[in-house]
């Protein structure tokens, strides 16, 4: 009797393995299609709590995300600079401020919009869909998709901050202007991300 | 994709660990449990590990009205920031602290310990757990208005400043209007410097000639400037640093300490201000905090400066500026204010005392102008006659340096923009005279000071202009007239040098000399009143009172409160023998001071006449 049971043991031990090994399979062949080659559902929330997906609505245009938090010293000092661009780039390319935060309320939101001067919509990214799908791990951070939703960069807006309280007197790369003056011109991008500094979103829970 | 790689080798990570869980628990069988209860107590808390660190080290920044940027005085404010409080702790960006700990022991030293850096590195290791609330230390309560109770005096700046919402840094200065009628002394002052979230720090200094409101464009609009020049015509030395930056508590004087404040003494703050974003206005605000007792123990400072030496190299990343001054009196170190701009990477100052014996006073490894402060001594620090103090400065003009304010490098020498350089190391110290020591050694030291100023820049104005109203003050005039032409030579036409080389020849009695510079500086400055007062006086002993009295006229116009002034100008009248109009000017002068004795004197004679 002893012998079968301990083979029994044996049997289970080796078919929880094999369920673990294709989680694994599973997971990788997720990541190995982070960059979707098809339109896919990325649900925020609009200031007045309606369900929004701001590459539904973009079609056919280069899609800038724009993540920041109202608390954020440096993605609020990078406010004028984001505001500028996206007038200079007003028709060829579409602008979204994602915030993050579930903490921060669309009030308090709206508030933030208008003592920094903003006029980009805005949105809130309660459920992190926009953060997944721009890769996005910090305010301020942008990503630039194609007009088929292809996500072509994500990362750092410029080199002006290079760690925190540590910043060069003005930027001397500008990443995310380049990036989205060359989707809109349909060239490559490279390279396709750069380490943004600020507030971490993963410290949001 | 760099960051699908990351990504993916993050998940596989987290799936083995699972697998590495769950063949523990078939392992460890009925022990489990106790061992997971161990594990459990050395897990890192808020309340217990996380709350003593922060409460001390972090919320007197990080709470409401306070410069951090978020408040950190909760468990969820750490919870919310927990990576970032991690991240910027290692890399010791945060708190802010920039002396190494080879130097002395300073009062406000906020740096972190290793074990402090691990907590929160493990505190987010071991999932940010908020512990038992019986943990938790009291929670610190701060003052939202004036830390040492309501001020004797508050002074508003007269008018806000609207720093834009980009740009670069802005040093904005704002001049506060002394009220007092009789002069008083300052036991601590208190500087509000408005939203401080958007001051990094601010100085403020006592101007005694409101010199600095000529640098206004209209009174009470304030000025900019990096750097503060404030002149005096007199030895003077404030011998105090008024200071703020973030987090800092105000000053209290140590008994026989206080700073002099005179009627008509200007207060000017030098700020540094950064933009947010968005349009902001900042106006600060003072509280002065009187003290009965008069100074008895004077402070100085001390500058070594070596800012000749500043010539660097677009592209020099290791550019060395050294100077070494001897002390000729025996001194009591208070505190130490290094400072340059933004160029410079390491600063080291250190002291060879008279035994051969060295000694570093501070070194900061990573200077950061951001973070610059005054460093007080946790204890003073005696240094006897015949030490050297010694500062080696070293500075990075390659683009290496992200603070460099030129892009591409540029050759930098010193100046007061934020695109020149400094190399400057501020000293608070004690004299430790002694006994029966007849001349003040503060005096001794800031003369020393200046030779040796002159020693390693022939063409520094200020240190001519210092040694020479040194030396005028303890009667060396001949020499003072050197020094005062040696400074117009610098700056042909200035004004105060003019004056003051005037009044010099006056009172080495060279009235020729004298009356040729007088002139000049009242007329670079019309509505410069020592000036036609000491023209006058010249004039007057020149024995041409008509020209006198003009002058005197001048110089009771725009001081018409001044007895002297009034009193002078009536002794040219009676010269002229316009009896009458002398009388008037004598009585005005008695008006003003009725202990004027030159009025009394004269006023008595004119009337005893027949």
């Amino acid at each position: 009797m002893f012998q079968p049971r301990q083979s029994r043991t044996e049997q289970t031990h080796r078919s929880a393995l094999s369920v673990t090994l294709s989680v694994l399979i599973v997971v990788c062949a997720i990541v190995a299609h982070a960059r979707p080659r098809f339109p896919q559902k990325s649900m925020a929330e609009n200031l007045h709590g309606k369900p929004l997906d701001p590459f539904a609505v973009s079609a056919n245009r280069v899609v800038v995300l724009l993540f920041v938090r109202t608390d954020c010293p440096i993605s609020n000092r990078y406010a004028p600079l984001l505001q500028k661009l996206s007038e200079e780039f007003r028709g060829r390319a579409v602008f979204w401020l994602v915030y993050p935060d579930r903490a921060e309320t669309a009030s308090q939101i709206k508030t933030h919009l208008q003592d920094y001067h903003y006029s980009i919509a805005a949105l809130r990214d309660t459920d992190h869909a926009l953060v997944r799908r721009a890769q996005a791990t910090t305010t301020p951070e942008a990503a630039v998709f194609d007009s088929s939703g292809l996500l072509l960069y994500h990362g750092r807006i410029d080199n002006w901050y290079e760690d925190f309280g540590r910043s060069r007197p003005a930027a001397t790369t500008h990443e995310l202007t380049d990036a989205i003056a060359s989707a809109i011109a349909g060239k490559p991008i490279h390279p396709d991300h750069a380490n943004a500094v600020g507030c971490y979103i993963s410290d949001l829970k | 994709m760099k960051r699908t790689a990351a990504g993916q080798s993050f998940i596989i990570c987290a799936t083995s660990s699972l697998i590495f869980i769950v063949a523990t628990l078939y392992a460890s069988g009925p022990g489990a449990a106790k061992s997971a209860n161990a594990q459990n107590s050395a897990l890192t808390t808020f309340t217990r590990d996380i709350a003593p660190i922060v409460f001390r080290s972090c919320a007197p920044c990080h709470h409401p009205g306070e410069a951090g940027p978020f408040s950190l005085v909760t468990y969820g404010d750490a919870k919310s920031h927990a990576r970032q409080i991690a991240d910027v702790t290692r890399k010791r960006l945060m708190p802010p602290w920039l002396p190494s700990a080879d130097g002395l022991l300073f009062a406000e030293d906020v740096h972190l310990s290793e074990q402090d850096i691990a907590q929160f590195q493990k505190w987010l290791d071991d999932g940010l757990r908020e512990g038992d609330l019986a943990d938790l230390p009291p929670v610190p309560k701060f003052s939202s208005t004036w830390q040492l109770g309501q001020p004797d005096l508050v002074l508003h700046a007269a008018a806000p400043y609207t720093i834009p919402a980009s740009g670069s840094d802005v040093y904005w200065n704002f001049i506060f209007r002394s009220p007092l009628h009789s002069s008083r002394f300052i036991k601590a002052i208190e500087i509000h410097p408005g939203d401080k979230r958007l001051v990094h720090h601010a100085n403020l200094l006592v101007d005694r000639t409101q010199s600095a409101r000529r640098q206004e464009e209209s009174p009470g609009s304030g000025f900019a400037s990096m750097e503060l020049q404030i002149e005096s015509e007199s030895f003077d030395p404030d011998g105090h640093f008024l200071f703020w930056k973030p987090g800092s508590p105000p000053i209290v004087e140590p008994p026989g300490l206080a700073l002099r404040l005179d009627p008509e003494n200007d207060l000017v703050l030098n700020t540094h201000l950064q933009p947010s974003g968005k349009p902001e206005s900042v106006q600060p605000t003072i509280g002065i905090y009187f003290t009965n007792e008069p100074a008895t123990r004077f402070p100085v400072l001390l500058q070594i400066e070596n800012d000749r030496a500043l010539n660097i190299p677009a592209g020099d990343s290791n550019f060395i500026v050294s100077d070494a001054f001897t002390l000729p009196e025996n001194v009591q170190l208070l505190a130490l204010y290094p400072h340059a701009h933004y160029l410079c990477r390491d600063m080291l100052a250190t002291a060879r005392l008279p035994d051969g014996t060295e000694k570093t006073l501070i070194h900061i490894p990573r200077w950061d102008l951001n973070w610059q402060a005054v460093f007080r001594l946790a204890q003073s620090e005696p240094l006897p006659r015949g030490t050297t103090i010694v500062m080696r400065y070293r500075y990075d003009n390659s683009s290496d340096n992200i603070a460099n304010p030129n892009n591409p490098p540029q050759r930098v020498t010193a100046g007061n923009r934020a695109v020149d350089e400094m190399a400057h190391l501020w000293l608070q110290v004690l004299p430790d005279p002694q006994p029966g020591q007849q001349r003040d050694p503060r005096m001794v030291l800031q003369e020393s000071l200046a030779r040796h100023h002159i020693e390693n820049n022939p063409t520094d104005f200020e240190a001519h202009y210092n040694l020479a109203a040194m030396l005028q003050a303890r009667g060396a005039s001949d020499e003072a007239v050197l020094h005062y032409q040696s400074a117009l030579e610098l700056r042909p036409g200035d004004a105060v040098v003019e004056n003051a080389l005037g009044a010099a020849l006056l009172s080495s009695g060279k009235i020729p000399g004298a009356i040729k510079h007088l002139s000049v500086a009242t007329a670079v400055r019309p509505d410069y009143f020592d000036a036609h007062y000491n023209l006058g006086i010249a004039l007057a002993t020149a024995e041409e009172f008509a020209r006198a009295a003009q002058e005197f006229a001048a110089a009771a116009k725009l001081k018409p409160e001044d007895s002297g002034a009034e009193a002078n100008l009536g002794a040219a009248f009676a010269e002229l023998g316009q009896n009458e109009q002398a009388i008037a000017h004598f009585r005005r002068a008695l008006q003003l001071d009725p202990k004027n004795q030159l009025a009394r004197e004269n006023l008595d004679a004119l009337q005893k006449a027949p």
